[in-house]
Parts: C-alpha cells; sequence; structure tokens
C-alpha cells in the first residue's frame, strides 16, 4: 500500500533545504523566546530541575537545528551554552547572576545570528569567540572575567535601534517662503495641503519678518517641482521660493517627523524615495529586525560608549538593507491560528452539507423551466467542493515535508562519523496535521540522529559483524488504526539491556535484573540518560529521548521501542488523528453506516455459507485461499437493531492491522470517500473499537472502525 | 468545581431556563445553555446506556445526546415536530438533552428557592440545587453540569 522510496544518502544534496528554513527559524525563536523566559524567572538559590532540564532542551533544539541547516555559528554557540547548562541541570555548577547574564547574552545573539541568517546578510557577523569565551569558563567554574561587565551589553541593543525609526531616509527639511502676497492667510492653504494629503511630510509656520511673506518650515520626500504644482492651486508659482533649510542636528528632526505620517512616506507624490517605506518599517514597524542590523550585544560591549550619532548611522544603513532582502520570504507564508482553520473547516463542511441538500431538493425541478437555477447550483457544487479541497489542504501536509529534511543531515551526520549509511523512506504520501507535523519533527529528528548515531555501527564493525558494510535507516509512516505510526528504525547494534541497566544503576535509579526488556528500554526516556560512551554534539547527552517522549505525550501519542541486540531497533510513533483525512469505505451494517480505514481493507467478496466453519465456542473462522482468519460481526460487535430481516450481512471485507487479519460481516459496501476524522471524546467517552467520528454528506454521523482494537479482540 | 460558581454573586438573582419532561418542569442555569434545537434523529452509539440516543454533527462538532424523559424514567418518551434538544456548554464539553418542550426563561431570586427534602428520586438527590415556587407550579432546579458529569451518565471515560 505505502509506497517504498529509496534515497541513498549520497543523494541528499540534491534537495532544497531552503524550503525548511522558514519553519526552522520559527522553530529557533520560539525556542529562544522560551529560554529567555525561563532564564528570566529562574530562581538562583533553589533552582527547579524542570525549569533547567527545559533551558537545556531549547538550547539542544536551537543547536540541533542549526547544525542540520548548516548554521555552523549558531551550532557552536549554542553548544557552548548546552555544556554549560548540562553542568547546570546536573547541578555540577550552581547557577549564578553572571551566567544567566552569558546566557541572555548568548540567546540575543544568535537571535542575531538566525536572523542574518534568515535575511541572507552576507556582511560579517559580529564575532561570538568571546562569548563562547566566557560561557567557557563559567561552564568550567570559574568566575566571570571583569572585563565584560554584563549589565551595560543587556541595555544596548536596546536603546541603539531605537532614536534611528523617525529618521527617514529621502526626507529633506526646506525652507519654503511665500509672498508678497495681497492676503497672507491664502499661504495658509499651504500648510492645509501638508494636513490633507498624507505622506506628503509635516509643515511649521515659522516667523516671519515681513507681513506679506509667510515662511514655513518644511520636512517632505517630494521634490521641488512637485511641490509647487501643488502649491499653485493656491498661490502663483512666482511667489514661491523653496531652498533647503538650514543644517539642523537630527534632535529637533525627529521631534517634527509625525511617525504615524511616516509611515505613508514615499506615496503617491514622492517618487524618489522608495527607500523610505521599507525602512520605515524596518525600523517602526517591524520590531522583528530589530535584533537584526547587526547589533549583537556582544559586539557592542565596547560600542556603548562611542557617541550615539555613530551607532545610530550604522544601524540605519544595516536596517536598510536587510529590510529590503527580507521583504520577500515575509510575502510567502502567513502564519495563522489553527483555531481559525478549524473553523473555517467546519464552516465548509457545513456548506458542503447546505449545498447536498439544495442538490437534493432541485432535482425534481423541471430543467427547462428552472435552467438558470440549476446551472447555478452546479457551480455552486463545483465551487463548493473546489473551496472544500483548498480549505482542507491548509491543514494537511504529506510527511515528505518532513521526511525530506533527513537525507541531508544524515549525510552529513554519517561523513562526520564516518558511517556508511542509506535513507530509506516509505509512506510519505500518508497526510499528516500541520499542527502534528511541526511537533513531530523536532522529535523525529531526535530519533534519526541517535539511530545513526549510536544504533549504526563503523563500517569495519558491521563486516566484522557480518552485515552490509551500509547501515540502513527507514523512516516510515503510516495510518493505522485510527492512529498514525511513524517509525524509525536501523539494522544496527540496537540497544544493550546490561549496558542501560548498568547505567540505570550508576545514576541510582530503581531498577532490578528482572525487569522486562520493554521497561529496560522505557529508562532511556529519563532525563539526562544516556549510554553513548562519548558526548558529541551529535548526541550523547542523553537528551533526545527525553525530550522525544515529551513531546509526543503532549500530543496523547506513545512511542515503542523494539530493539533486538545486533541486529537494530525500531522507535514507533503512535499518534491519534486529531485531524486528519482518511481514505475510508462506508459499509452498511442494518440501517446503520460505519467507516473503515481503507488503508486497512485489504480485499471483500461474498461469502459462501459453507466457507465459515466454527471452532470451539463459536468463534467463527473462513477460509480464504490458504489462510484462516477469525470472522467478525459488526452486526454483534455494535449491537446493530435489524428492521429489515431479508437482509443479512453477507459480505466479508478482510481487514489488515497490526500484522494481523480479520474478516469482518457486513451487509453491503456503500463506497469509498474522503473523510474527515472528529474525534469522538471531545465530548463523550471513549467507545469500544471505534477510533473516532465522521460527517457525512447527509450531515450525519458515522463512526469510524478501530480496525487495530477489532483485530486484537479477535486474539482473545 | 469551577470558576463559574465562585464568580456567581450568591446575592444575585439567576437566570434560569425552564423546560418540560412529562408533568413535572426543570430549571437549569441559563448561562449553561449554548442554544436550542429540534430533534434530529442521532447516530447510535454502541455499547451506551437506553438514554444515550446517540451522536449528532452540530456544525461540525460531535456530540452525544441525552434523552432526559429516559433517564428521568418518564412515562413516554416520543419524538415529535415539538420535541427540543437543549445544547448545553458545560466545562470544556458539549451535550445535547432531550426534552418535551422549553417553556421560559425566568429570574428567580436566592429567597425564591428553597432546599429540596430528602426524597427517593431517580435524580441524585446531590444534583438539585433546590425547589423554586412559581404561584402554583414547582420548579425542580437542576445542576446540570453535576448531572451530566457524573459517572452513571455514561458521558465520560471512567477515570478521567
Amino acid at each position: 500500500m505505502s509506497e517504498t522510496h529509496q534515497d541513498s544518502g549520497s543523494s541528499g544534496g540534491d534537495i532544497d533545504l531552503s524550503q525548511f528554513y522558514q519553519i526552522f527559524f520559527e522553530e529557533a525563536g520560539e525556542n529562544l523566546d522560551l529560554m529567555e523566559t525561563m532564564l528570566l524567572n529562574l530562581n538562583l538559590e533553589t533552582a527547579d530541575d524542570e525549569v533547567l532540564n527545559g533551558i537545556f532542551r531549547c538550547a539542544h533544539s536551537v543547536k540541533g537545528g542549526a547544525a542540520t541547516f548548516g548554521f555552523a555559528d549558531v551550532a557552536e554557540l549554542t553548544h557552548k551554552m548546552e555544556s554549560l547548562l548540562d553542568r547546570l541541570r546536573r547541578h555540577e555548577l550552581q547557577p549564578n547572576a553572571a551566567m544567566v547574564d552569558v546566557l541572555l547574552e548568548s540567546a540575543d545573539a544568535s537571535r542575531s545570528l538566525l536572523a542574518r541568517h534568515q535575511t541572507g546578510d552576507t556582511s560579517p557577523a559580529a564575532p561570538t569567540g568571546d562569548l563562547v569565551m566566557r560561557i567557557a569558563d563559567l561552564a568550567a567554574g570559574n568566575a566571570p572575567p571583569v572585563v565584560a561587565k554584563p549589565a551595560a551589553p543587556v541595555a544596548a541593543p536596546v536603546v541603539a535601534p531605537k532614536p534611528a525609526a523617525p529618521v527617514v531616509a529621502g526626507q529633506r527639511q526646506l525652507e519654503i517662503k511665500v509672498g508678497p502676497l495681497a492676503k497672507p492667510e491664502q499661504a495658509d492653504a499651504i500648510a492645509e495641503l501638508f494636513r490633507d494629503i498624507p505622506g506628503l511630510g509635516t509643515i511649521q509656520v515659522l516667523s516671519s519678518d515681513r507681513k506679506d511673506f509667510r515662511v514655513f518650515a518644511v520636512d517632505t520626500a517630494s521634490t521641488d517641482d512637485d511641490l509647487l504644482d501643488l502649491f499653485t492651486f493656491h498661490v502663483a508659482r512666482e511667489q514661491i521660493e523653496i531652498r533647503p533649510a538650514a543644517v539642523m542636528s537630527p534632535a529637533p528632526a525627529v521631534a517634527v517627523v509625525d511617525a504615524s505620517h511616516g509611515f505613508f512616506d514615499g506615496a503617491p507624490g514622492a517618487p524618489e524615495s522608495s527607500a523610505a517605506p521599507a525602512a520605515v518599517e524596518a525600523s517602526a514597524g517591524f520590531g522583528f529586525f530589530d535584533g537584526a542590523p547587526g547589533a549583537p550585544s556582544v559586539h557592542e560591549v565596547s560600542v556603548a560608549v562611542t557617541p550615539v550619532v555613530e551607532v545610530l548611522g550604522a544601524t540605519k544603513a544595516v536596517t536598510k538593507a536587510a529590510a529590503s532582502q527580507a521583504a520577500q520570504p515575509e510575502a510567502a507564508t502567513i502564519r495563522v491560528a489553527i483555531s481559525k482553520v478549524d473553523q473555517l473547516i467546519n464552516l465548509v463542511g457545513e456548506l458542503v452539507i447546505t449545498q447536498a441538500m439544495l442538490a437534493q431538493n432541485s432535482r425534481a425541478l423541471d430543467p427547462a423551466i428552472y435552467q438558470q437555477l440549476l446551472t447555478g447550483l452546479a457551480d455552486l457544487d463545483r465551487n463548493t467542493r473546489d473551496l472544500q479541497e483548498s480549505v482542507m489542504s491548509i491543514r494537511m501536509i504529506p510527511m515528505s515535508i518532513v521526511f525530506s529534511r533527513f537525507p541531508r543531515m544524515l549525510r552529513d551526520l554519517a561523513g562526520k562519523l564516518g558511517k556508511k549509511v542509506d535513507f530509506v523512506t516509505q509512506g510519505e504520501a500518508t497526510e499528516l496535521d500541520k499542527g502534528l507535523v511541526e511537533k513531530i519533527t523536532d522529535p523525529l529528528t531526535h530519533l534519526v540522529r541517535n539511530s545513526c548515531d549510536h544504533g549504526i555501527e563503523m563500517p569495519a564493525d558491521r563486516l566484522a559483524a557480518g552485515k552490509p558494510e551500509t547501515g540502513t535507516i527507514t523512516l516510515s509512516a503510516s495510518h493505522q488504526g485510527g492512529s498514525i505510526v511513524i517509525e524509525v528504525r536501523d539494522d544496527g547494534k540496537g540497544l544493550s539491556r546490561e549496558k542501560i541497566l548498568k547505567k540505570a544503576k550508576e545514576r541510582g535509579m530503581d531498577v532490578s535484573d528482572q525487569m522486562s526488556d520493554a521497561d529496560v528500554w522505557g529508562l532511556i526516556f529519563a532525563p539526562g540518560f544516556s549510554t553513548a560512551d562519548v558526548v558529541t554534539d551529535v548526541s550523547g547527552r542523553g537528551v533526545g529521548m527525553d525530550v522525544v517522549k515529551r513531546n509526543i505525550a503532549a500530543l496523547n501519542g506513545t512511542v515503542e521501542i523494539d530493539s533486538a541486540e545486533g541486529f537494530g531497533m525500531r522507535v514507533a510513533v503512535r499518534l491519534p488523528l486529531t485531524l486528519a483525512i482518511m481514505d475510508g469505505m462506508s459499509v452498511g451494517v442494518g440501517d446503520e453506516v460505519y467507516i473503515l480505514p481503507l488503508s486497512s481493507v485489504v480485499e471483500s467478496f461474498q461469502v459462501k455459507s459453507d466457507a465459515v466453519s466454527t471452532v470451539g465456542q463459536g468463534s467463527q473462522l473462513v477460509k480464504v485461499r490458504d489462510e484462516y482468519m477469525p470472522v467478525i460481526e459488526l452486526e454483534k460487535v455494535f449491537q446493530v437493531p435489524r428492521f429489515d430481516f431479508d437482509k443479512n450481512s453477507d459480505i466479508m471485507v478482510v481487514v489488515e492491522a497490526d500484522g494481523s487479519r480479520v474478516v469482518l460481516l457486513v451487509d453491503e459496501l456503500l463506497g469509498q470517500q474522503q473523510v474527515v476524522v472528529k474525534n469522538l471524546e471531545s465530548n463523550y467517552r471513549k467507545v469500544p473499537n471505534v477510533s473516532g467520528a465522521t460527517i457525512l454528506g447527509d450531515g450525519k454521523v458515522a463512526l469510524i472502525l478501530d480496525t487495530g482494537a477489532l483485530v486484537r479482540r479477535s486474539r482473545h | 468545581m469551577g470558576m463559574m460558581e465562585k464568580m456567581d454573586d450568591l446575592t444575585a438573582a439567576r437566570e434560569y431556563l425552564t423546560f418540560r419532561l412529562d408533568q413535572e418542569e426543570y430549571g437549569i442555569d441559563i448561562l449553561k445553555v449554548q442554544e436550542i434545537r429540534g430533534y434530529e434523529p442521532p447516530t447510535r452509539v454502541a455499547n451506551a446506556p437506553n438514554f444515550i440516543k446517540g451522536v449528532v454533527n452540530l456544525r461540525g462538532t460531535i456530540v452525544p445526546i441525552v434523552d432526559m424523559r429516559l433517564k428521568f424514567n418518564c412515562a413516554k418518551a416520543e419524538y415529535d415536530s415539538f420535541t427540543v434538544v437543549i445544547i448545553l456548554n458545560l466545562r470544556h464539553r458539549i451535550v445535547g438533552i432531550v426534552v418535551d418542550s422549553v417553556s421560559d426563561v425566568m429570574e428567580l431570586p436566592p429567597e425564591a428557592l428553597k432546599a429540596a427534602p430528602d426524597i427517593e428520586s431517580v435524580i441524585d438527590s446531590g444534583a438539585v440545587m433546590g425547589l423554586g415556587s412559581l404561584g402554583e407550579r414547582m420548579l425542580i432546579l437542576l445542576d446540570i453540569e453535576r448531572l451530566m458529569s457524573a459517572p452513571d451518565m455514561g458521558l465520560v471515560s471512567s477515570g478521567e
């Protein structure tokens, strides 16, 4: 059912990673923000383990992503932060204010480094060497160096960009003299022009030494000619004299420019100021770029004392560059709250049902008389269908989006570790809710990385163990029994029971040698647990599984580990279908309709009464070709009332789940359709053998069968 | 219990939606009522108690429907064009209840409420907040939230 796609590690370089940059930048931003919040709330005396672990995980996630995408500077900095944080959470060091300061600065620095990558800024980055050294110093347990007083740099980046805000490129300060006029009030109309035309600029009446003259101080981006054209509506051209204002210090200029007007500068009537809007947006509108303009805190430690003007100028120049380059990616996507999309999906669902009802009721109409109405309804039909598809597609994205992140990462990683790895993906077309995809990406990255780092052996070891030199990591996704199962498999060395137990004992965890395999594997989910001998920047700190477990539990999912020492390991992540479109097969039982996940349907056929044989206490088996399969009568399982005794269940549907097959007895096959999986449990309790519900075309609810549960039921 | 109870000013009069079940008249806190709809046959759910009629589609949300007449052992429970479903919005849950008819929305000052005497009833006595007298008629005020989240209601998975 699921297509297999072979993708060896060497071809990974073809994939354009840049499409995932945006996701990474967003994630990293969120992680850094979260880290900052936690750092700020950190109680130094009684630091909470949870908080320390949380901060550590943030740094770890950013580092992981940065390394994947090849942002070495960010990866290096966050790796150092991670080392310090790791010692903190192991209680090898006591957190102190200097550490928090350095970490906060590093977060700022990471942010501005990321912003540089995001905008594609190629100018030299602010050096982070000093920060890295300070972190290393602290991590080594030394007191903070006195040179870098932490208080100053924190303030510097915040203050620096601010004064730049109102200064608009292309603005000119002019002095306009109007006269001689018989009625000087005429000139006031000019002042009104500035009030009425947005974007023209600002005007101030200056005192005039002659009664029949008016003098204005004007701040505008428009050319002299444009101004003259405007003014001639009110006064003769000859009576206007425009000249540049006496050179003013920036301060008054800042005071004059009206911020709200500034936004419109460069609007019609100001042709030569194309650079202006970008600069305004960058500095005023989008605080987003505040950190960007290469004002990384570290760098500013020494700069903080230099005259403000200079800092101002530099900031302005860089801001402009950053803004113009950033304009493009920003327009490409918007982030919208999932709840809004959900609402949209529900509303469209209602629309489809209303449309179906209209179509039904209009069927009896005479086409000759109601031609126009019927044409309209046909259009409505098509449009609602398209609309539904588009709306659905907002949320659903194929797993390939996640999967294609990995070949490159694995290639680099395998190269670094000197290993040979093939990467295989299966079920890439499996569609997954966007919300889930976002949250599953990080855990999957950890799992794949773990497989490569810990699972796959060195080529020589593999040959010695009688395995092919090249290891294989398989990533697969499938819909199973109302869940999505994503598996990471490798044919590496697997988990070592003894090693895990030994490590657990060292760490003082409550373990015994009699524990089941499953329980032993479960130990690796403990925070800080790692059996790796060397801590690399790849993995080995034991943070991965901890994060994986947490993130997946937060999605109401489960993680299962299967391992055979020497043969490999399989980690299966099972997520519930909160909202996923599923290909369903609708079947009729009595007067009721149930939906079977099409992915689990193998075949269906008409029963020959002699094909069913009974075993023991009434269990029924049917022989399909050479295999005996248990028969489940849906009518009995769901206590379907039967009013029409002419009908009976004589169609068998073979379904497969969890590796076994059962036969379901139904009355009729009604058709195949895409269904939106709705959660039944949000307002009701769990119903046995049912994984969810969906809404049929007529607005009725149909239950979706949990084939996995039905298969398990037949085993008992 | 939730914020609602705490926020309620005990001295202020509260508004109740009243409905009829057979000959009896009941009242529930109007703030718990989301909307009132006509009855449409729900999709039956297996292994549910008889008073849970099934689930319906409420603008994309799957909502269970409880027939209060069956729950309270009324003599008859017919479904006709007058049968009404009150959609309740309880803490994070939406539930529909089937009643014979909705009568009124009325304001009752706290002094109009009398404590319910201990009586043998199909209703969990804790779910009766009190009795209100409206002239000749008696109004049974239900703590609908408590009633609906009771384990014997079968709406909530055990252990939740």
